[in-house]
């Protein structure tokens, strides 16, 4: 287990600096002069040129790239070319934002999902299990930014029951919340069904039925527990592509996240920024990854053996 | 076509397959079937409620939403069946060449679609952009590259799965070129699998092409878009809150249709999948049968 633990920190590692070489690659791959990005479009040629040797973007590519690994490893990414702020410090409140957002949104849909797909999967093929597969259709077809935008205009603009945006009170948090946690909670829900019709078939189940066991334990005991293992998986792969939902979400909202910073960063073309932003997702992207890792390996004791 | 007697038994693969079916055939007559002219403003006719002369009313500049949606069907599929195709024509081959090949080069290329699994594809499009710049030609390949590794490991595990036949060996016997077999053998025996999981990608396709146009990254104003639309929407939700019904109708009957599609056609190629599907039927009632 320490022995894992230890090689995934060390991919981590790994990929942190892969991807520091990519971003940095990123900026230069982007067509046109990078110290006239910087700079802006109407920037006079002076500042430009000021610019450029400033941030040693006259040096040969080999001693930038020494430059840049050497200033990003003591934290530096560089000034925004907006707001000129340290990237780290306009990116860390940001991330905290994000982060309290995802985490409301993935209780609510981990702990909707596990019940609905439950409970679906118990009065399989009925009435109950035929509503549950028509709201995850709804939720699975319908892209956030449509729920989004209908719930913006029936709760804040028809009813005025809801801010339609930023997070000042707790009122802010319940549409986002709830329209990126209905998002995944129909995938979710989706997957736990499957996985639990699937575990009710079982031969062990029909054991615990000829012992007399009553119907709720089977279901949430003894079926949940052996159905846990790939919806472990998934429920991972759903928190990252919540955090890539969050970044539409954001927009929608005005929720000052992580997300919309980093779109608001490619549409200003404040391109630091976009470097910072891109760095904080993916590192979360991969933390994620390396928890879901070791999760699975403390569901499933077997796997620790391999 | 066994496959597709199989589909047509499915009434509700049937329906939408219909419904799937016209949204193309809008796509294609776009110019020729919409009321008004899609792009023409005419300021004196602005944020009108929907009528009989325009269904879901006009927009702040005077246009008419059906019409936009029309022309916004014929850009979203245009640019979706591109990158389809895109992610097609790259990945089915890197991942037969190393599914049939194996040793080191189907290591590294798995490492690397394990490392872009990691990240959303909505992200990894996202940054495409950041490089290739914001427009239609950028959502092609933002989203065919950031769908690449499900296609290369989707062609793989197919590859894989024939590659112990009996027909590749004779073909080996025979003195046949590996990319003769790729070609003729190989190819030919995966395509139907890799259809299926083509048209079930397909909706994340649409969903990608419109995330990025609604952020303002995709398809640029003034050609329409369902994402762009509602993003333009957005700014008048309290004036002509109607304008976001189009684009929010076709969008979502559109990736309904496409996930139902493509559910039903994975069944006809794979019967034990029933359990998976999205809507589930009367016919499996009982629960034996979908144990395995």
């Amino acid at each position: 287990m320490v022995r894992m633990i230890a090689s995934r920190l060390v991919f981590m590692v790994v990929a942190g600096l892969l991807l520091l070489t990519f971003l940095f690659g990123l900026f230069h791959a982007i067509p046109g002069d990078p110290a006239r990005l910087i700079a802006g479009d109407s920037a006079p040629e002076e500042l430009v040129a000021s610019i450029r040797s400033a941030y040693g973007l006259d040096r040969p590519l080999g001693a930038q790239y020494g430059a840049y690994m050497g200033k990003v490893l003591t934290g530096d990414f560089g000034v925004s070319n907006f707001s000129r702020q340290p990237v780290l410090s306009v990116v860390g409140p940001r991330l905290l934002n994000t982060a309290k957002l995802t985490a409301w949104a993935m209780l609510l849909a981990m702990v909707t999902s596990l019940l609905l797909g439950s409970i679906s999967a118990m009065y399989w093929s009925g009435p109950v299990d035929k509503g549950v597969s028509i709201f995850s259709l709804i939720g699975i077809c319908t892209p956030i930014f449509v729920t989004g935008i209908v719930a913006i205009y029936f709760f804040g603009v028809y009813l005025r029951w809801l801010p339609i945006g930023g997070m000042t009170t707790w009122r802010h948090y319940i549409m986002p919340v709830l329209i990126l946690g209905f998002a995944q909670t129909a995938g979710f829900t989706r997957m736990v069904r499957a996985c639990m019709i699937d575990a009710l078939g079982r031969d062990f189940i029909i054991t615990a039925r000829a012992k007399g066991v009553p119907e709720r334990t089977i279901v949430f005991k003894h079926a949940l527990r052996n159905a846990l293992l790939p919806i472990i998986t998934f429920f991972g792969l759903g928190l990252g592509s919540m955090l890539g939902g969050a970044a539409v979400a954001e927009s929608i909202f005005n929720w000052p996240g992580l997300g919309r910073l980093m779109v608001d960063s490619i549409l200003t073309r404040d391109l630091p920024l976009t470097q910072g932003c891109i760095f904080f997702f993916a590192m979360i992207f991969v933390l994620v990854n390396l928890i879901v890792d070791l999760l699975y390996r403390w569901v499933d004791p077997r796997l620790a053996h391999d | 076509m066994s496959l597709l007697k199989l589909y047509a038994r499915d009434r509700i693969g049937l329906f939408f397959g219909v419904i799937f079916v016209a949204f193309y055939v809008v796509a294609v007559l776009a110019p020729w079937i919409v009321p008004s002219d899609p792009l023409e403003t005419n300021l004196t006719e602005g944020l009108l409620p929907p009528s009989f002369a325009h269904w879901f009313g006009t927009d702040q500049f005077g246009r008419d939403t059906l019409s936009r949606v029309i022309l916004a069907t014929q850009v979203t599929l245009q640019i979706t069946t591109e990158a389809l195709l895109f992610a097609l024509l790259l990945g089915v081959p890197v991942g037969m060449a190393v599914g049939y090949g194996g040793g080191l080069a189907d290591a590294i290329v798995m490492r690397l679609t394990d490392m872009m699994l990691i990240f959303p594809t909505i992200m990894i499009a996202i940054v495409i952009v950041v490089v290739v710049g914001p427009s239609e030609r950028g959502v092609v390949i933002a989203l065919g590259l950031s769908q690449l590794p499900n296609f290369v490991r989707i062609a793989r595990s197919a590859t894989l799965s024939v590659r112990q036949e009996s027909y590749v060996e004779a073909a080996i016997a025979a003195g046949a070129s590996w990319p003769a077999i790729l070609a003729r053998h190989v190819l030919h025996n995966i395509a139907a699998p890799v259809i299926v999981k083509a048209t079930i990608a397909l909706p994340g396709f649409v969903i990608g092409a419109s995330s990025l146009s609604y952020l303002g990254l995709g398809v640029q104003p003034p050609t329409p878009e369902w994402g762009q639309m509602l993003n333009e929407a957005r700014n008048f939700l309290t004036r002509a809150p109607y304008l976001i019904i189009g684009p929010a109708l076709a969008l979502s009957l559109f990736v309904l249709a496409a996930n139902l599609v493509g559910d039903s056609l994975n069944e006809a190629l794979d019967p034990k999948l029933r359990s998976r599907r999205l809507f589930p039927l009367a016919r499996m009632r009982r629960r034996s049968s979908a144990a395995s």
